[in-house]
């Protein structure tokens, strides 16, 4: 009997993907393929099983939603000295003037917890007592594209793999008739596809893009999940490629790199049948279409996308990521003129992430589901060149996280007086990163996969894990 | 020697300030206030906030960072990375009280800044001296091997030329490189195994050197060759041929992360297809490969023979500038060193199988590389300019020479552009100085999207006026030149569509305005600060300045920001347009649409639109000088400081250019003070003398052509990759290779010539082979591979019979400004199709396309449900299965059994086997549409696993 290639040879040569679960009749075989996304034990307990981001593209300005600085108000128009993260790199001067420009939102305190909103997001502060904030971050990248990638990829320039291929890698998925990893509506822009990319993980760990920022929302979904053939027409075709499989095999038997071939279309068929009723919307009623904002103009978008990724939540999908944003190079929330556009963006999706919260929540998916909310930097509390609009603030801003572990109803250290840069307990973007990861049982140091001849892990040689922030 | 210094400061400071408690001249010999001082204020911080990171046991438990330990004596003083951490006396001086303060781009701790008591406390103590009771000691930092040990290491070693293996089968081998292979199967008691057939070896080699199937009859000519030179012959007729630096090509391409696009912002690399078409010349041509190391790093400082030579190496250093960099990184001196870096990842990893970058904080903790030779080779880089920096920082493009006959045409249409631009200002600066034309524009009547001051957003007072009489809309404003740095006016529009504007600004000029307005338009790509003086009427219509064109997106931001900073006059403003731009790049309308009688009046304006015309068409007309993506010589040539921690601004000693000191052999090239050093470093690179480079080419051309190196980490020689599965081979390939003149084609033809090549990759369950040799490290058998995505892709055109053969050339149109989005439907050779990063074609996406950000020596090879559903449902192989069957059905062939055959044949090389014949008929007769029907049998065969692999 001749065989091209043994079992061994060919688990040692390739990283196969899905497919390999469904090798019939390997799976009991001490030498098949271990599948690369079946469900890992994490490295300690774990409080969280998924991640939703839902991802403010472009910055949102803090200081007019959830950091609360009367300085502000008080100082509005006056000239003062700050640190500017663009004026600091652009020229390495540690100071700059500026003028203090107050919030365009009323600020007052919401839930039990007492905390100070602004009018901005009005559904959201219903939910505060459930959230955890975190006053202090900090992150690296002045610019978009940088902070962008640092936000998803842990580096502002090297090529690294996006955090929930990370995630995927360190916990592989629940659902193998899903991709674990799913972005949906991803910007074009800014890195585009490298921040859900997998860089040098193994494929299986990439992120799988549900359409694309500004389409339309019917073409989110998994790309050639469905084709332009007749579903007879596909069917026939289906048969005759397991035929012609089975003849292919007789020519060598045994064959694992073949039979993991075949198994391939096995799950594609699976997912075909399967992921189109996971991503129909149809599927709810009305009191949830309602809850999300669907069918109203200007939540419909958004509120279908937080939808999604509860369903997809629901299903066992391990990361999911939702953008507002665009692929334009500013994108969204990017008000360097022009602040009170903030309001339409802020009308847009704050019902829908006050309807997921509550959908979670009463679904009891709140308990391990971290829901992180935030931008990739903040904005000053000045104004930019003395316009109408606000820069870049990499230097401190807030996130908020709910769920999963994270301490509900908890604010997170600070900024100065007037929410330029992040004082007490400062947390970095390396922290945040360590701290989800930890919540979702992996330990960010062990968390590594080798290549090029070195370990490298999410959080490069940095990170602290924040406990603060835990219930 | 720090000691020393430490020491003459105590007595300086001891000796000046008197008043002061006395510093102690032994730091082991504190007072006991000084204890208590540290064992109350001091001590207790440290631990408390210093230690989780810097102290034994963080180093213990790998958690030490910046090489720093405060919790010892002489930790603090020997310091870590960034130096000694204390100055003793001094505290201004001392790296410890400036990270405290946050001073320093380190700050410490990183939770947030000490309160100022507690900073004032540490200071205090820096000055008495730093009386530090403790003791403890230093902990080894963990290096690399040193350079004798490395020197010792395989691929750090000169390269040998082994004698040949003496073996038993003695008529196996037909050439060297067998008797290598075949002894060290001897050697663990195994036999090769038998020669592939003719039919599998024709499909083997054809793609292997063409990556394209034979065509049946192709096949059926080498197998009735009855010539004992017949597999000779082939090889030489598939090595000669033009499509052999197609396949190859592809190849290096993979190394130079050959790139037609940036991911930020999806700019187009408008000249990279030069680069790409020069590989593929290259090969075909078989350009030594030495010599193409020197023209990738050096082409533009090398003599040439000829404007075409020239032009050729100028193109080739477009590998230097590829990379996916982050062109707006704000930080420019960070951004420089950045994309030094990266050049020098690829460098490295491409020519030498180095992980040199490694070293760029620390040394290399691996291998023999300190970061000292980080530096050395980061000095040479630095001196190529790559980028014109900017808010966004642009790569550089430089024109190319031309031969003599074109360089005089060329030339003297740059002069007759220049005469007439000369001639545009002239009648610009007379048409500026009479009126506009109509003194009151209403907004309507002007073309493009017009933004007038009374819709702008002010800040400040921003006074309303008529005075001067001629403004667009209600009036102009202006700052009544009072308030500078407090006044800012927006011009914000609605844009309808993403594209090229050009944008105008309408002012108020006169003499008591300011002459340096700093006006910024945001767009795309970026913000640009102009600065206008507004003293002078303005050049077009005596109403607008163009600032130039910009690129918007419709829901980017666009807007032009006028500040009084720093001004002195008044500020006036009475209008932005922006004007759409056609694809040529001419405005759709002129500035403005004034009543062709009043146009008329004006005789300068008149003529100038006239020149302004007559130059877009001969610019148009060109002829053009075609430029290239390269970089420059420095203007000041100078040797890079370290960078402790790789930080820009933590910046050490000067380190001179070299190379890497552990593969440095023979003669040395000696780096010229007022020259960059890329020259030198190509040639200590394509050097006999250095170990890697010729091991490395070789290993990954054995790679290409048997799936795995003879070391299998192809891009990694370091300690940390693999080790060669057999050293005398790989030396004797080196060898032989740099003896035959860096000829890839004879190393080529050397490795499919042998018997190890030949062989079968079917195997008997039982050989030996399989259980001594499971992973096939010694070559006992061929590898079955899988296609590559390029692979797959041409065959399907090759049996659809749509492939388009053309060659070479920009693939995409010259206009596209952005990749986004971009939708690839040309029907080229895969090598061709336009390699944007952020719209790669999704056949290669899922088939495991070389990532073009990284250096890719090994391709992954997965099997995954998205290529599964891609076969199944992608438009793509849908029709050209419909094509391949419209194509079988108009040849003349018998019956479905020979149509069969042939189908077969096309997609997977063989015929048909009774049971593959019986499900296709039996397929046939269920379909009525025998089109239909054929269309689903190609469909699947493509999708069938046959397809994707090579036996």
């Amino acid at each position: 009997m001749l065989s091209p290639i043994t079992r061994r040879e060919w688990l040692l040569r390739t990283s196969c993907g899905f497919g390999a679960l469904a090798l019939s009749g390997l799976a009991a075989s001490a030498a098949s393929p271990p599948n690369p996304l079946a469900p890992r034990k994490p490295h300690h307990p774990a409080r969280a099983k998924r991640v939703i981001f839902l991802f403010m593209q472009g910055g949102v300005s803090h200081v007019d939603s959830f950091d609360y600085k009367p300085r502000l108000a008080k100082d509005d128009g006056k000239m003062l000295s700050f640190e500017d993260a663009r004026v600091l790199a652009n020229s390495g001067m540690r100071a700059s003037t500026h003028r203090v420009m107050k919030p365009l939102w009323k600020f007052a305190q919401h839930g039990k917890c007492g905390r100070w909103a602004s009018d901005l997001f009005p559904e959201i502060n219903k939910h505060v007592d459930d959230l955890c904030f975190i006053h202090s971050l900090h992150t690296e990248g002045v610019a978009h594209g940088p902070a962008t990638l640092f936000l998803h990829c842990g580096s502002t320039t090297f090529i690294r793999p996006s955090m929930g291929s990370w995630v995927l890698y360190g916990l592989g998925t629940e659902n193998q008739n899903l991709p674990g990893f799913v972005s949906i509506a991803p910007s074009a822009g800014n890195g585009g596809p490298r921040n859900y990319g997998n860089a040098f993980l193994p494929a299986v760990y990439q992120g799988t893009a549900l359409g694309k920022a500004g389409g339309p929302v019917s073409e989110a979904t998994i790309r050639n999940l469905t084709g332009p053939l007749s579903a007879a027409s596909q069917q026939a075709r289906i048969e005759l490629l397991r035929e012609i499989h089975a003849e292919q095999l007789k020519r060598s038997p045994g064959d694992a790199e073949l039979e993991a071939v075949a198994s391939s279309y096995e799950l594609a068929w699976r997912m075909q049948n399967n992921a189109p009723d996971v991503l129909d919307l149809a599927r709810e009623n009305k009191e949830t279409l309602a809850l999300y904002g669907i069918n109203e103009k200007r939540t419909d978008a958004f509120g279908r996308q937080c939808l999604m990724a509860r369903r997809l939540c629901e299903a066992g999908v391990r990361f999911i990521q939702v953008t507002y944003g665009d692929s334009s190079a500013n994108p969204a929330w990017d008000q360097h003129s022009n602040l009170p556009k903030h309001g339409d963006h802020a009308l847009a999706v704050d019902r829908p992430i006050a309807g997921l919260l509550t959908d979670l929540k009463r679904r009891g998916l709140l308990e391990d589901t971290i829901v992180w909310w935030g931008g990739e930097f903040g904005r000053t509390p000045y104004a930019e060149k003395n316009g109408t609009g606000r820069d870049h603030n990499p230097g401190g801003f807030t996130v908020w996280l709910a769920g999963g572990g994270f301490k509900p109803g908890y604010a997170h250290g600070a900024t100065d007086d007037f929410g330029a840069l992040a004082v007490t307990d400062k947390v970095h973007m390396h922290d945040l990163h360590a701290s989800i990861l930890a919540l979702l049982g992996l330990d960010h140091e062990k968390l590594t996969f080798r290549y090029s001849g070195r370990d490298f892990r999410l959080t490069d040689v940095h990170g602290r894990v924040v406990k603060q922030l835990f219930a | 020697m720090s000691d020393r210094h430490g020491l003459s400061i105590l007595c300086l400071v001891s000796l000046l300030v008197p008043g002061l408690e006395p510093a102690p001249l032994q730091a082991a010999e504190p007072t006991t206030a000084q204890v208590d001082f540290f064992e109350k204020k001091i001590r207790p911080i440290l631990v408390e906030q210093c230690y989780r990171c810097h102290s034994e046991a963080a180093a213990r438990n790998k958690k030490l960072k910046g090489g720093l330990l405060l919790d010892a004596r002489e930790g603090l003083k020997a310091g870590g990375d960034s130096g000694p951490a204390l100055v003793p006396g001094n505290p201004e001086a001392s790296l410890l009280i400036k990270t405290l303060r946050y001073e320093n781009d380190v700050k410490m701790p990183p939770k947030g800044k000490l309160p100022d008591a507690v900073i004032a406390d540490f200071a205090a103590w820096v000055k008495m001296g730093a009386p530090d009771p403790r003791g403890g000691t230093v902990v080894k930092k963990q290096v690399g091997l040193s350079f004798a040990e490395g020197r010792q290491f395989w691929s750090y070693r000169p390269v040998s030329n082994p004698t040949i293996p003496a073996v038993a089968a003695r008529d196996w081998p037909v050439n060297d490189l067998d008797r290598f292979i075949l002894a060290a199967l001897e050697a663990k008691r195994l036999q090769p195994s038998a020669d592939a057939d003719r039919p599998t070896l024709a499909r083997r080699l054809y793609y292997d050197l063409l990556g394209m199937p034979p065509t049946p009859a192709e096949v059926d000519a080498f197998v009735q060759d009855r010539d004992p030179a017949a597999y000779e012959k082939l090889v030489d007729r598939l090595l000669a041929s033009p499509a052999f630096g197609e396949r190859w090509g592809r190849h290096w391409l993979d190394i130079a992360r050959f790139a037609e696009s940036v991911t930020l912002r999806g700019f187009i690399f408008q000249e990279s297809w030069r680069y790409r078409d020069y590989v593929i010349d290259c090969f075909n041509r078989d350009v030594p490969f030495d010599r193409f190391v020197k023209e990738q790093l050096a082409g533009d400082l090398l003599p040439a023979a000829t404007p075409e030579e020239r032009q050729r190496q100028i193109v080739a250093t477009a590998f230097l500038v590829m990379g996916n960099t982050n062109l707006e990184e704000q930080d420019k001196k960070q951004l420089r060193m950045d994309v030094v870096d990266e050049m020098l990842d690829v460098i490295s990893k491409g020519f030498l199988a180095q992980t040199v970058t490694c070293a760029r904080c620390h040394d290399h903790k691996f291998d023999p590389i300190p970061t000292r030779d980080y530096y050395a080779l980061a000095g040479i880089l630095r001196n190529a300019r790559a980028m014109e920096h900017a808010n966004v920082s642009r790569w550089i493009e430089v024109p190319l020479p031309l031969d003599p006959v074109r360089e005089a045409e060329v030339k003297k249409h740059e002069a007759k552009v220049a005469a007439l631009q000369a001639k545009i200002k002239a009648a610009r600066s007379l048409a500026g100085k009479g009126k506009p034309t109509q003194r009151v524009l209403a907004v309507k009547d002007l073309p493009g999207i017009v933004v007038d001051d009374a819709q702008a957003k002010k800040v400040g007072e921003w006074m309303n006026s008529v005075f001067s009489g001629s403004y667009i809309g209600t009036g102009y404003a202006h700052d009544k030149n009072e308030g500078k740095g407090q006044k800012t006016i927006t011009f914000q529009p609605e844009l309808t569509a993403t594209g090229r504007y050009e944008v105008r600004l309408a002012y108020s000029p006169g003499g008591n305005r300011a002459n340096a307005v700093p006006v910024t338009v945001f767009s795309a790509e970026g913000e640009k600060t102009i600065q206008v003086d507004m003293t002078t009427p303005p050049p077009l219509d005596g109403r607008f300045l163009s600032l130039g064109e910009f690129r918007f997106e419709r829901t980017g931001q666009s807007f032009v920001l006028i500040s009084n900073e720093g001004t002195r006059g008044h500020v006036t403003a009475d209008a932005v347009v922006f004007l759409p731009v056609e694809r040529e790049g001419r405005p759709q309308t002129p500035a403005s649409k004034p009543k062709p009688s009043s146009a008329a009046k004006k005789q300068p304006e008149g003529e100038l639109k006239a020149l302004e015309e007559e130059l877009k068409r001969l610019q148009k007309a060109g002829p053009h000088r075609p430029v290239a993506m390269s970089v420059l010589e420095e203007k000041t040539i100078e040797d890079a400081r370290i960078h402790i921690r790789g930080l820009v601004g933590n910046q050490g000693e000067v380190v001179p250019r070299g190379f890497l000191q552990v593969a440095c052999y023979g003669t040395i090239p000696h780096v010229p003070p007022n020259q960059s050093g890329r020259k030198e470093l190509a040639e200590w690179i394509a050097s006999r003398d250095n170990p890697l480079t010729a091991r490395v080419i070789v290993n990954r051309t054995w790679h290409w052509l048997f799936g795995d190196g003879l070391v299998r980490t192809v891009d990694n020689f370091g300690t940390t990759g693999e080790r060669p599965s057999n050293p005398e081979l790989l030396d004797h390939l080196a060898t032989r290779f740099m003896q035959d003149g860096w000829s890839m084609k004879k190393l080529i033809r050397a490795i499919v010539l042998s018997r190890t090549y030949r062989q079968s990759s079917m195997v008997a369950s039982r050989s030996p082979l399989l259980r001594v040799d499971p992973e096939n490290r010694l070559f006992g058998r061929t590898n079955r591979r899988r296609l590559e995505a390029e692979c797959l892709r041409d065959t399907i055109l090759c049996v659809s019979g749509k492939l388009n053969l053309e060659r070479g050339g920009r693939s995409y149109p010259a206009t596209l400004t952005a990749d986004y989005g971009y939708r690839h439907t040309d029907l080229r050779r895969s090598v061709y199709l336009p390699v944007f990063r952020n719209a790669l074609p999704e056949l290669f996406e899922v088939f495991d396309f070389a990532d073009p950000s990284m250096v890719v020596g090994r391709r992954n090879s997965s099997t995954v449900a998205p290529q599964a559903l891609y076969l199944l449902n992608n438009s793509f192989p849908i029709e050209q299965a419909r094509f391949a069957a419209e194509r079988l059905l108009g040849e003349k062939l018998l019956d479905d059994q020979t149509r069969l055959t042939r189908a077969y044949r096309l997609c997977l090389g063989r015929t048909p086997t009774a049971g593959e014949q019986a499900v296709a008929e039996r397929f046939l007769k269920r379909n009525r549409d025998p089109k239909e029907a054929w269309a689903a049998l190609f469909q699947m065969l493509f999708a069938s696993a046959d397809f994707r692999h090579v036996n």
